[in-house]
């Protein structure tokens, strides 16, 4: 079987796993909640409230923006709040999530996950660190200097013309590249760390070093069509979610479930990719897997 | 005494037009050589000057622009007032500094330079070098020329404030020695004869006299040449190559040139390019037949010189520009010269991105938003529209930009969103589809708290957003709300009459006031009044929307019977509560609406009613707040005024409207809030795709 089909099998497999990251995602989202019910509470008490019941009214939305300064500053401060909550959560759950798929056990699963993301957060936790600055150096090094360089080399060159396009175009493509890179390691640490093979981040990133060497491409690709995946899911559910516009209460709440649905198989991916990860990373072990799906 | 009445004869024909001229006064003829090294950025210059006393009494020195020397150090009034800054770019303090220095100056053969200084009659900074006079040996009188040979040297900035230039990119503005303005008394309402010459200013730029140029540009044989006059003959000299434009009745001059321009060239021609219905939306509103409309439009040639990288945009940037030249022609009048040149300027050169001078502008077509999903920004657009219409504000009605600068800016707003929404509908559209239309995006100064009156000095106002909102859309927003207090009809008759009084003149802000004034209304007089010279506001609230079941009369009657109500101690009273029941029955509504600020003006007032039935009102807004009592036979859900939202100055539209306990409808809130959950979500997920 190919490690596609095993992330697919294993996302489908191993929904318990992903209601708990669609979980982690929403509760952190609800951290922004209350800013949120707050600043559109004006929606139900003003001139525009039939309006935006029917569809979108721009006026509506510009002069909001304008008279609800003070709300929106707050909504924002609560937002990213709310994405600190999930970036933690996101690296706390990891780990479990990474365990009970290796454990190939998909119920029950949230003590496990629970469990086992405590026993591993610390040791994630620097390999996050760690990702963080080999991210900034790498992408310095790599994509920031050449792309200063030739700025610096050829500030005379017209916009759109071979120097200036080569500068985005690398900013772009080899950053990519340098993340892709990067992130992958970071995974493949985390893998190593759950598969107990490293008891810290250090040791972890060697490992995975050697699980990357002279792999890096389809490492690469797997990464890449996940990515893809996980937008599709994003941009399909997103599509349908705007043209919905609900004119009734019910209709609104019923796209409140449609959308959580949506993150839900969006969550499914992330399982998906992590197990297809998981069976790739076995064929580069030496030892036979311990991993069943 | 010949002399004295000829020149007094002049006098009065130059200075007191009592009517709108067919042509401008000529005070100017420019012949001006000019020869540019690419490599230094260096210019010299020769030109001669005729100037004729427009009258007022004799004329003992001259003064003049030198306005590149607004970039000839950190000292000059521009580069204090602007920080080195403009818009989004920035100077470049190490080697972009210019400056325009005459070397000499002669009137029949006398050298005028020895006795010249520098002024600054705005601030009276003794650094700033903008502002040169020149005293002459002796007054020239009113109604006679002299004629100057005038030379110079300049070096042209590094570009981030309208001139200058980037790589092989060049635009000169504002770049040679340039006379002020001798206003004789009754020109733009003054008292007394005397110069009008302005610094260089952050903020302000335009005011000169008219008259003819002719001027010969030298440079390398590779540059394409674009300019504000059309060109008349062209010599090779080895590598380098002399461009001689002419053009009549202007009071500006400007030019680009760069190696890199392609040239798209298309011709308006009103009878392919006025849309149909607006010639008959034009005819109806202001009265006259559609012949008589399209009588004076004639054939203008249009040259784009555009990046080469920028070929996505030709049909964009063309059709704007008919557009334009035909919106223009039937709401104000015919646009008289033969040509117009829109310059695309690189997207490294943005200091010099939408900028106007007469017969040329430049505009922006930055490569992204030639595709999807931002092709459906009509920015580009506007900028061209806008860029456009400055030739009639600021050029055609040479109006003082530097005294009243919303006169040029205002009113183009104005002009500007009404031909983008006619031709575009909603400006920018952002998914889900909340798009809004460039009115809009302007009103929404009305929306925030001022601190200036319009009416101002340009480099008077208390802060740089001051005169932003003051000069650009708040006078534009007002236009709108004189426009819907008067109507159509009224309100563009007397437009298009404004614009065709002071054509090729140099109207003032009580000159467009008349214009408006003239109908008579008094909340229009009023509005001028307390918004151009004051600063004006409106506020409309539902102050209070209730409405309550009329259960008959209640209590003791006159004999003293208990009526509608048990009166003994002892039994237990009934609840007078509405929900659960039937909305059957007499229903008493009391609504209290305030108009908040010193701005009079009516309003519609709408109540509805559950069973969908509505009464409207007219309130003349003229006291601060009115009630309104109402017995109706279904409870009052929702009570709003304004609902056409024609008062486009209410300073916070959202308290216009108020729902009763008794609205069942469907929430606006929860979808709003059910939006923007998900939008968080949206973004926390992508950290999936990096943690």
């Amino acid at each position: 079987m190919s490690v596609y089909a095993t992330g697919f099998r294993a996302a489908l497999r191993n929904r318990r796993l992903a209601a708990v990251l669609w979980l982690s995602l929403l509760g952190s989202a609800l951290v922004a909640a209350g800013p949120i019910k707050a600043l559109f509470k004006v929606f139900d008490e003003g001139a525009f409230r039939d309006a935006l019941v029917k569809g979108w009214d721009g006026w509506a939305f510009v002069s909001f923006v304008v008279t609800q300064d003070r709300g929106i500053a707050i909504a924002l401060a609560s937002v990213g709040a709310a994405l600190v909550v999930f970036a933690l959560l996101t690296i706390f759950l990891t780990g479990g999530v990474l365990r009970a798929l290796i454990a190939g056990r998909p119920r029950p699963v949230f003590r496990l996950v629970v469990a086992e993301s405590a026993g591993l957060f610390k040791a994630n936790l620097w390999a996050t660190v760690r990702f963080v600055l080999t991210a900034g150096i790498w992408t310095g090094i790599l994509v920031a200097l050449p792309v200063l360089g030739i700025h610096k080399l050829f500030k005379d060159a017209a916009p759109h013309t071979f120097w200036p396009n080569l500068a985005f175009w690398w900013r772009y493509g080899v950053g990519a590249i340098v993340l892709l890179n990067v992130g992958l390691r970071y995974d493949l640490a985390r893998v190593a760390l759950a598969r107990g093979e490293a008891v810290n981040a250090r040791g972890a990133y060697r490992v995975a070093k050697r699980r990357l060497r002279g792999s890096r491409t389809s490492a690469i690709l797997l990464a890449v069509v996940w990515i893809a995946i996980g937008l599709a899911v994003q941009a399909a559910f997103t599509s349908w979610g705007l043209r919905w516009n609900p004119q009734t209460n019910a209709s609104t709440f019923g796209l409140f479930v449609f959308r959580q649905f949506g993150f839900f198989v969006l969550a499914m991916a992330r399982v998906g990719f992590w197990a297809s990860l998981l069976a790739w990373e076995d064929t580069r072990r030496p030892s036979p897997s311990r991993y069943g799906v | 005494m010949k002399h004295f009445a000829w020149a007094a004869a002049a006098t009065l024909a130059l200075a007191l037009p009592a009517a709108a001229l067919e042509a401008p006064r000529k005070i100017v003829d420019y012949d001006i050589r000019v020869s540019l090294d690419p490599e230094t950025k260096l210019v010299e210059g020769s030109e001669t000057l005729k100037w004729t006393n427009p009258g007022g009494g004799p004329v003992g020195e001259l003064r003049f622009h030198l306005y590149w020397n607004a970039f000839r150090n950190d000292r000059s009034t521009f580069f204090k007032e602007s920080g080195g800054r403009l818009r989004s770019d920035k100077a470049d303090t190490g080697k972009g500094w210019g400056y325009t220095d005459v070397t000499s100056m002669k009137w029949n053969g006398a050298e005028l330079m020895k006795g010249s200084r520098f002024e600054s009659p705005d601030d009276g900074n003794p650094d700033d070098r903008t502002v040169l006079v020149v005293p002459l040996p002796r007054p020239v009188a009113p109604g006679e020329t002299a004629t100057l040979e005038i030379t110079w040297k300049a070096k042209v900035p590094k570009v981030y404030a309208r001139a200058g230039y980037v790589r092989d990119f060049f635009f000169f503005g504002q770049w040679f020695p340039q006379i002020g303005v001798f206003e004789p008394a009754g020109r733009r309402r003054q008292t007394d004869a005397a110069w009008n010459c302005h610094q260089y200013h952050a903020n302000s730029e335009f005011y000169a006299d008219w008259g003819d140029w002719r001027v010969a540009i030298t440079l390398p044989g590779k540059f394409v040449v674009g300019s504000a006059g059309a060109l008349v003959s062209e010599k090779k000299d080895g590598g380098k190559k002399t461009l001689t434009f002419e053009q009549k009745a202007v009071h500006n001059f400007a030019f680009t040139a760069d190696p890199r321009y392609v040239v798209v060239e298309d011709v308006f021609d009103a009878a392919k390019d006025v849309p149909k219905d607006e010639l008959a939306r034009a005819a109806k509103a202001l009265g006259r037949s559609e012949a008589e409309l399209l009588a004076g439009f004639r054939k203008v040639a249009i040259k784009l010189y555009r990046q080469p990288e920028h070929g996505g945009f030709d049909r964009r940037q063309i059709e704007a520009q008919k557009w334009a030249l035909a919106w223009t022609g039937l709401w104000a009048f015919p646009y008289p010269y033969a040509q117009i040149s829109i310059i695309d300027t690189p997207e490294d050169g943005t200091g010099a991105t939408g900028m106007e001078y007469e017969t040329i502008y430049t505009t922006l077509s930055p490569k992204w938003m030639a595709r999807w999903p931002f092709d459906r920004l009509y920015v580009p657009e506007m900028v061209t529209i806008h860029e456009f219409t400055h030739g009639y504000w600021m050029g055609l009605l040479a109006s003082n930009e530097f005294e009243e600068s919303w006169m040029d800016e205002g009113i183009n707003t104005f002009t500007e969103f009404v031909m983008v929404d006619r031709k575009y509908g909603a400006f920018m559209t952002f998914p889900p589809g909340i798009g809004f239309t460039d009115e809009q995006s302007n009103r929404v100064s009305a929306l925030t708290q001022d601190h200036d009156p319009i009416l101002s000095k340009a480099w008077k106002y208390a802060t740089e957003g001051s005169y932003g909102r003051n000069s650009y859309p708040q006078p534009g927003t007002t236009i709108q709300q004189i426009r819907n207090l008067l109507g159509e009809e009224k309100f563009w008759r007397a437009f298009r009459g404004y614009a065709e009084r002071w054509r090729f003149d140099h109207p003032t802000s009580e000159d467009f006031f008349d214009f408006m004034r003239a109908s008579g209304d008094p909340l229009v007089a009023d509005l001028i009044r307390k918004t151009w010279y004051g600063r004006g506001w409106v506020d409309f609230t539902i102050l209070t929307a209730e409405t309550n079941r009329d259960d008959g009369f209640t209590g003791f009657d006159d004999a003293t019977k208990a009526v509608n109500f048990d009166p003994d101690p002892k039994k237990k009273e009934k609840r007078k509560d509405d929900k659960g029941k039937d909305d059957k029955g007499t229903w008493r509504s009391l609504v209290t609406i305030a108009r908040d600020g010193d701005l009079e003006m009516p309003a519609k007032v709408v109540l509805t009613f559950k069973d969908k039935s509505t009464i409207t009102r007219t309130w003349d807004g003229a006291s601060e707040w009115v009630k309104y009592r109402v017995t109706s036979s279904s409870p009052l859900v929702k009570a709003e005024v304004d609902p056409e939202r024609r008062t486009v100055l209410d300073r916070n539209p959202w308290n216009n409207a108020r729902y009763t306990k008794k609205y069942d409808g469907p929430s606006a809130a929860a979808k709003g809030r059910t939006y923007a959950l998900h939008l968080v979500e949206i973004l926390l997920s992508t950290l999936w795709g990096v943690l």
